[in-house]
C-alpha cells in the first residue's frame, strides 16, 4: 500500500509548527514516523500536510535535573534508553523502553510520539501514568500542561486538541523507597503488549505502603487499577496473593477480545502479572521488569 | 529407471577432491548480502507503467456495476480494465476431473467470492496514482452482498449458501473411504473413542512478495515473474491466451523465497502480459504485503475428526479419520486439493500402521484460496498421529516412548508400503527415534532441574517420527504435468561448463548444489560451472522447484547429461591421444590413457576441438559438446490403482524430532527449551545447505505450532487480519536453538542415493510442541489438539480441563 498525496513542511520553530498545523484540518505532526507512516501506507491516515518537528529548535533537549527528566518532542526512544543519567533518575524509563519495539524502531521513534499516539497496548503511556509524568503542550492558545493521568482518553485518543503539539514530557525522579517497573506478556519479543503492567510501589519497609498501578494492552486505554492499588496496600508477600489477583482480575473487567487473546486470558494474565511483579519488587526492590 | 540413466558418478572419473558431500559455501549469498541481487521489484524498463489491482472488499457478492469513469479521469491514469474486458482469455484450465470446476477467470466477472479477489486493474504512471485510481474504482463499484460462508461447519450445513450455483453443495472434493479391516478392528478392540484435531490457516510468507513485469514487443512476450515454475507459467499463458508458446519467455530473476506459494499460477501472471499487449507498454505490478496476505495462497486449514480403536496394552488397532480441508474458494490454479490427500497418505508417519481409513474432503468457503506450503499436508497429519499415540498412552498407562518403539518402522521392513500406497524405499526410522529419545532425555533432566523451585512452571517433552515424501508426482496436483526434470550441459571452448536446469532457485542453494553435481560428474571444480535456471529461453523445459524435488531431479538429469557429454568428450580425447576410447580415463580434469598420466588432454582442448578447431575432431564426428538429460524418477507413480493406492513420491526421507517445552501455568507462557532433530535424507550433497533447510523448516514449523493463524470473522467471513500486526510470524528471537544430527541411508533407486530435504523441518514442531505442552500439563488433564498453541490457548485448555473457576 502507498500513502495518498500529502504536503510536507519542516519548520524551525514551535510557533511555525503550530501555525502550519492550523492551516489544515487533517494536518499531522510527524515525529519518528514509526506509527504514522505505516498508518499512511495503509491509507488509514490520510493527512494532507505533515509537519515534521525533527528540525524544531529546542525540541531535541533531554535534561536530567534534581526534579526529574525532561524529554523534548524530537528525542528518540534510543537516546532516552541509553542515557545512564536518565536511568539513575527514572529507572522505569529504561525498563519500559526495553519492551518497546526493536532497536531500529527505537532509533527513530520518539517518547513524545508514543504518548501522542496513545496506542492502548503501548508501554510509555502506562509508565507515564504510573510515574505521574506531565505533558507540556503548545497550541494556538499558547502553553499548557496536563498530568499523564488526565491525558489518555481512549484508544488513540488523548486530551490533545487539533493543532496542539506535545513539546516535551517531564518524568519526576523516582522517590526514595519507591520501585518503578514495567512487565508485560507479548507473544514475541518487541511486540506491543497483550497484557501489561506498569507500577510505582512504595515498598520502603518490605510492605507495600503506596501504589500506582496501570494496566495496558488489556482494555482500550492504559488505566489505573484502582482495586489492585487498594488490595496491595499492606501486602508483604506473605500470603498467596489471591486477593491481589482477584482485585486485578476485577480491574480488568473491560478487557478486550482480539485475534491474539481472549478477554478472559487478559484478565487472568493481568492478575498473574500483578502478583508475580509485586512479589519480585518486594524481594529484590526492583520488580521483574528489570 | 531408463537403461541409460546413471545412478552414480561415471566410474571413469576420479578426483583427488570430490565436491559432493562437502559443505561448499553458497555462491548465491554474496549478492543478497551486498544488496546486489536483482528481484522483480528492482527491474524497470523504459516507458514502464505501474499496475494496481482492485480487489474485492466483500467476502461474497455480486458485482452489479463498475464505473471506471472517475478513475480514468484522474491525471496519470492510462487505462482501467475489468474482468469483462478480458473476454479473449480463456478461464484457468480445469484439468483434474474428479474435482468440481470453479471456472476461475483471470479477473472476477459478475461475482466475487473472497476479500482480495482481483476484479479490475488500473494502469498509471506510478503506483501512487494507480492506488488513487484503484480506490476510485472501488468506490464506484456497486456490490450486492450475498450470504457468506466462513468455515467448514457453515459450508456443510444443510441450508448453506452455495459458492457455485451449479454445484450440488460446497464440496470441491468428496472422497469417502471404507476399509473392512478397520471396521473389524473397531468391533474387536477393547476401547474406542472419538476426537478432533485442528490445524488452522497459515501461509508460506516469503520475504519477497510476488511481482510481475510484462513487456510485449512485436508479439514477443517477456515476463519477469517471481514464480517457482516459469515453464508452467509459460505453458499456461499460452493455453489461456492463444499466444504461441515459443513467443513467450518467462524469466524468474532472483527470488526471495516461495515456500510453495509461488508454485501456483496467479491471475496477475496472465493479466499483466495481456495488459502490456493491449496498451503497448511494459507494465509492472509488485505485490504489497496486504495483497500477499489476502491473495497469495493460504494453506493448512484442516480439521480431522478421528475415531480410535485401541487395546488395554496400548496397541492402537485402527484409526478412522475424516480429513476436511477448508480450501477457501478454490479459485486458484493449480487447485488446493492435493495437500489433504498427502495428509491422509502420510498421517501414519514413520510408523507401521496399516489399519488406517481416511476420508478426504475439500470444502469451499468465502476465504482466500488455499494451496501449497512447505510440508504440504504432512504437518497436519502428524499432529493427529502423535496426538493419538499420546492419548492412548495416557488412557492405558503405557509409556509414550514404548508405544512409539513398538510401532516404528524397522529396517528389515523396507521397502514398506504405507496404508495409502506410499512405498518407503529405505530409512533409519527406528535408529533416528532411539537417538532423538536419548538426546532429549538428557536435556529434559537438565530443564526439569532448572525449574524445580518454581511451582508455576511445568516441563514436558514431545516427539514425532515422520516420513517426508519427496519428489512427488505433479499429476495428482495439476492433472497435467507429472514428474521429470531436465538439464542441458555444455562444455565451452575454455573448458568451463554451463548447465541449464528446469528447476529453479528460490533461495535454497540450488546453484551451489548443481555446481557440485556438475563438477564431480565432469571432473571439474565447482567454480568452473555456471548454472542457469529460471529462464524459459535459456534453460530447458522443466517443472520448477517444489516438493523437495530438486535434489533428485537435478542429480538425475545432470548425471544423464554429463554421461552423454563424457561419451563424446572421451572419443574426442581418445582421438587426440591416439588411443582407444575405452582406455581413456579422466583424472582431476585431464583425459589420459589409464595407467599413464602423460600425455594428457584438457577439457579445454577437447571442447575447443568440439566447437572451434573442428578439424581436430575424429573424421565424421558431429561438432558441439552439449547434451541434455530428461530424468523421470524411477518408482514414481502418477495415478492411483483400482484400490486408490499410489506411490506418489519418488523417495521418502525420514526424521525424528523431540522438544522440551516449559509452560507457566498462571499465564500460559510457553518456551521451547530444547529442540533436537535426527534427520535422514539419504546421501547429502551439501550438509551445510541441508542443515539450513532443516533450520528454516523448523522455524516455519514453530510458526505453525505457536504463532501463525489467519482468522476470519465467523459471521461475515471478513478477514480479521490486514498486516503483521495481526498475523504473527516468529522472528529470530522466537526460533529455538536446535541440535541437528544426520543419518545417511541412501535411496536405493535414486541417483547418488539422494532423497530430498526441503520440508522435513516444517513437519515436526506442531506435533512436538503439542505433545510437550500436553505432557507438561498432564496432571491438569490438558490435551492440546489444535495449533497455534499461544499462551491464550494454553490458558483456555487449562480452564476447560479443570472446569469453571479453574484460575491460577
Ligand atoms: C514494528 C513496530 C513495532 C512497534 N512496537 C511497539 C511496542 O512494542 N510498543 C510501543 O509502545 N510502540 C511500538 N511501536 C511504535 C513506536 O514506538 C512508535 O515510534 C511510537 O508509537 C510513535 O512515535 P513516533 O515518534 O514514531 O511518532 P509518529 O509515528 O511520527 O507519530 C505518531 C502519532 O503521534 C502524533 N505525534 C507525534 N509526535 C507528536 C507530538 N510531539 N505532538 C503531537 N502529536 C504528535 C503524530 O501526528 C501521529 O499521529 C512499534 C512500531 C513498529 C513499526
Amino acid at each position: 500500500m502507498k500513502p495518498a498525496v500529502f504536503d510536507y513542511y519542516r519548520p524551525a520553530t514551535v510557533e511555525d509548527a503550530v501555525a502550519a498545523l492550523g492551516t489544515s484540518e487533517t494536518a499531522k505532526v510527524l515525529a519518528g514516523g514509526q506509527s504514522l507512516i505505516p498508518a499512511m501506507n495503509f491509507r488509514l491516515a490520510q493527512p494532507d500536510l505533515l509537519v515534521d518537528i525533527g528540525g524544531v529548535e529546542d525540541l531535541d533537549r533531554l535534561e536530567v535535573g534534581s526534579e526529574g527528566v525532561m524529554i523534548g518532542a524530537s528525542v528518540t526512544q534510543s537516546r532516552v534508553m541509553s542515557s545512564d543519567e536518565v536511568a539513575g533518575a527514572v529507572p522505569g524509563l529504561r525498563r519500559a523502553l526495553g519492551h518497546v519495539a526493536h532497536l531500529q524502531i527505537r532509533n527513530r521513534g520518539t517518547v513524545c510520539g508514543s504518548l501522542a499516539h496513545a496506542d492502548p497496548a503501548a508501554e510509555l503511556p502506562a509508565l507515564a501514568i504510573a510515574c505521574g509524568a506531565t505533558m507540556f503542550i503548545r497550541g494556538p492558545a499558547g502553553e499548557r500542561t496536563v498530568d499523564a493521568g488526565d491525558f489518555f482518553l481512549g484508544p488513540f485518543w488523548t486530551d490533545l486538541a487539533h493543532g496542539e503539539i506535545i513539546t516535551g514530557v517531564h518524568f519526576p525522579s523516582e522517590p526514595a523507597g519507591t520501585v518503578t517497573f514495567l512487565d508485560e506478556l507479548a507473544w514475541r519479543a518487541g511486540d506491543f503488549a497483550i497484557t501489561g503492567l506498569a507500577a510505582a510501589l512504595a515498598t520502603g519497609d518490605g510492605t507495600v505502603s503506596g501504589a500506582r498501578m496501570v494496566s495496558f494492552g488489556v482494555s482500550g486505554v492504559a488505566s489505573r487499577m484502582t482495586g489492585a492499588e487498594q488490595a496491595v496496600l499492606g501486602f508483604a508477600g506473605g500470603d498467596d496473593g489471591s486477593d491481589l489477583y482477584e482485585a486485578a482480575y476485577e480491574d480488568a473487567a473491560d478487557a478486550v477480545d482480539d485475534v491474539h487473546a481472549t478477554a478472559e486470558y487478559r484478565r487472568e494474565a493481568l492478575g498473574a502479572l500483578v502478583v508475580r511483579n509485586v512479589r519480585a519488587a518486594l524481594a529484590n526492590g526492583n520488580g521483574r521488569g528489570v | 529407471m531408463t537403461s541409460d540413466s546413471p545412478t552414480r558418478i561415471n566410474p571413469m572419473i576420479s578426483h583427488r577432491a570430490a565436491h559432493i558431500g562437502r559443505a561448499v559455501l553458497r555462491r548465491e549469498d554474496r549478492s543478497p548480502l551486498t544488496g546486489r541481487r536483482r528481484y522483480v521489484a528492482d527491474l524497470r524498463l523504459p516507458g514502464m507503467l505501474e499496475v494496481a489491482f482492485v480487489r474485492s472488499p466483500e467476502a461474497h457478492a455480486r458485482i452489479i456495476s463498475i464505473d471506471t469513469g472517475p478513475a480514468l479521469a484522474l491525471p496519470g491514469v492510462h487505462a482501467v480494465f475489468t474482468g469483462a474486458d478480458l473476454d479473449d482469455v480463456a478461464p484457468f484450465p480445469h484439468k483434474i476431473l474428479y474435482i468440481q470446476p470453479v471456472g476461475q477467470t483471470p479477473l472476477a466477472v459478475d461475482r466475487v467470492r473472497y476479500v482480495g479477489s482481483p476484479y479490475a486493474a488500473v494502469v498509471a504512471t506510478d503506483r501512487y496514482v494507480a492506488e488513487d485510481a484503484a480506490s476510485l474504482v472501488a468506490a464506484h463499484t456497486e456490490f450486492e452482498s450475498l450470504p457468506a460462508v466462513a468455515d467448514l461447519d457453515q459450508a456443510l450445513a444443510p441450508d448453506a449458501p452455495k459458492l457455485y450455483d451449479d454445484w450440488p453443495d460446497n464440496y470441491l472434493v468428496n472422497y469417502p473411504a471404507e476399509k473392512e479391516e478397520v471396521t473389524r478392528a473397531f468391533e474387536e478392540a477393547d476401547h474406542t473413542y472419538s476426537d478432533t484435531f485442528v490445524s488452522p490457516r497459515q501461509t508460506g510468507l516469503p520475504l519477497e512478495c510476488r511481482g510481475v513485469l510484462a513487456d510485449v514487443v512485436d508479439g514477443q512476450v517477456t515476463l519477469w515473474s517471481s514464480t517457482q515454475s516459469p515453464h508452467i507459467v509459460r505453458t499456461t499463458i499460452a493455453e489461456m491466451t492463444g499466444i504461441p508458446e515459443p513467443r513467450i519467455r518467462v524469466i524468474t530473476p532472483a527470488m526471495g523465497g516461495g515456500f510453495g506459494t509461488k508454485t501456483h499460477i496467479y491471475p496477475e501472471d496472465v493479466v499483466m502480459p495481456w495488459i502490456s499487449r493491449r496498451i503497448g507498454r511494459p507494465v509492472r505490478w509488485i505485490e504489497d504485503r496486504f495483497e500477499n496476505l489476502v491473495s497469495a495462497v493460504h494453506a493448512r486449514d484442516q480439521r480431522h475428526d478421528v475415531d480410535v480403536a485401541y487395546d488395554d496394552d496400548g496397541t492402537i488397532r485402527a484409526i478412522r479419520c475424516k480429513a476436511y480441508c477448508d480450501v477457501g474458494t478454490g479459485e486458484i490454479f493449480m487447485p488446493g486439493t492435493a495437500p489433504v490427500f498427502v495428509t491422509g497418505g502420510c498421517l501414519t508417519g514413520a510408523y507401521d500402521f496399516p489399519n488406517m481409513e481416511v476420508h478426504h474432503f475439500c470444502v469451499v468457503t468465502n476465504k482466500t484460496p488455499s494451496g501449497a506450503y512447505r510440508g504440504f499436508g504432512v504437518p497436519e497429519g502428524l499432529l493427529v498421529m502423535e496426538g493419538i499415540i499420546d492419548q492412548v498412552a495416557r488412557r492405558t498407562g503405557v509409556d509414550r516412548v514404548e508405544i512409539r518403539r513398538r510401532m516404528i518402522l524397522q529396517e528389515d521392513q523396507m521397502p514398506y508400503v504405507m496404508h495409502g500406497g506410499g512405498r518407503i524405499d529405505s530409512g533409519s526410522h527406528a535408529k533416528s527415534f532411539e537417538r532423538v529419545a536419548e538426546l532429549i532425555a538428557r536435556s529434559l533432566e537438565r530443564i526439569r532441574a532448572k525449574y524445580a523451585d518454581d511451582p508455576d512452571v511445568r516441563v514436558g517433552v514431545g516427539y514425532t517420527n515422520y516420513v517426508e515424501p519427496t519428489t512427488p508426482t505433479y499429476h495428482l496436483t495439476t492433472g497435467h504435468w507429472a514428474g521429470y526434470d531436465s538439464a542441458t550441459l555444455r562444455v565451452d571452448p575454455d573448458g568451463a561448463a554451463r548447465v541449464g536446469l528446469g528447476t529453479t532457485d528460490l533461495g535454497q542453494g540450488t546453484e551451489t548444489t548443481a555446481a557440485q553435481l556438475v563438477a564431480d560428474s565432469l571432473g571439474l571444480d565447482p567454480d568452473d560451472v555456471t548454472v542457469v535456471m529460471g529462464d524459459t529461453d535459456r534453460a530447458p523445459y522443466g517443472l520448477g522447484a517444489w516438493g523437495s524435488r530438486s535434489a533428485i531431479v537435478m542429480s538425475g538429469s545432470i548425471l544423464m547429461a554429463a554421461d552423454r557429454v563424457m561419451v563424446k568428450a572421451r572419443e574426442i580425447a581418445a582421438h587426440m591421444l591416439e588411443a582407444a576410447a575405452e582406455d581413456v580415463v579422466l583424472t582431476d580434469g585431464e583425459f589420459h590413457v589409464a595407467g599413464s598420466e602423460a600425455p594428457s588432454v584438457s577439457w579445454s582442448q577437447v571442447a575447443t576441438a568440439a566447437w572451434v578447431r573442428t578439424v581436430d575432431l575424429p573424421r565424421g564426428m558431429e561438432p558441439g559438446l552439449e547434451m541434455s538429460g530428461y530424468f523421470e524418477p524411477p518408482d514414481l507413480e502418477h495415478l492411483p490403482d483400482a484400490s486408490g493406492k499410489v506411490n506418489a513420491a519418488a523417495s521418502w526421507s525420514n526424521g525424528a524430532h523431540a522438544g522440551v517445552v516449559s509452560v507457566r501455568i498462571s499465564t500460559g507462557e510457553l518456551k521451547i527449551e530444547d529442540y533436537v532433530i535426527v534427520h535422514d535424507c539419504g546421501t547429502m550433497i551439501n550438509p551445510m545447505i541441508i542443515d539450513g533447510q532443516v533450520q528454516g523448516g523448523v522455524a516455519q514449523g514453530v510458526a505453525g505450532a505457536m504463532y501463525e493463524e489467519f482468522q476470519y470473522d465467523p459471521e461475515t467471513a471478513l478477514p480479521r487480519f490486514a498486516s503483521f500486526m495481526e498475523y504473527l510470524y516468529p522472528t529470530c528471537s522466537e526460533v529455538p536453538e536446535m541440535t541437528i544430527e544426520h543419518f545417511e541411508t541412501p535411496a536405493p533407486e535414486q541417483p547418488l542415493g539422494v532423497k530430498g530435504c526441503g520440508e522435513g523441518g516444517t513437519i515436526g514442531p506442531g506435533a512436538v510442541v503439542a505433545g510437550a505442552v500436553s505432557d507438561a500439563l498432564a496432571d491438569l488433564g490438558v490435551e492440546i489438539k489444535a495449533t497455534p498453541i499461544t499462551p491464550s490457548a494454553v490458558r483456555q485448555a487449562i480452564r476447560e480441563a479443570s472446569g469453571p473457576g479453574g484460575s491460577t
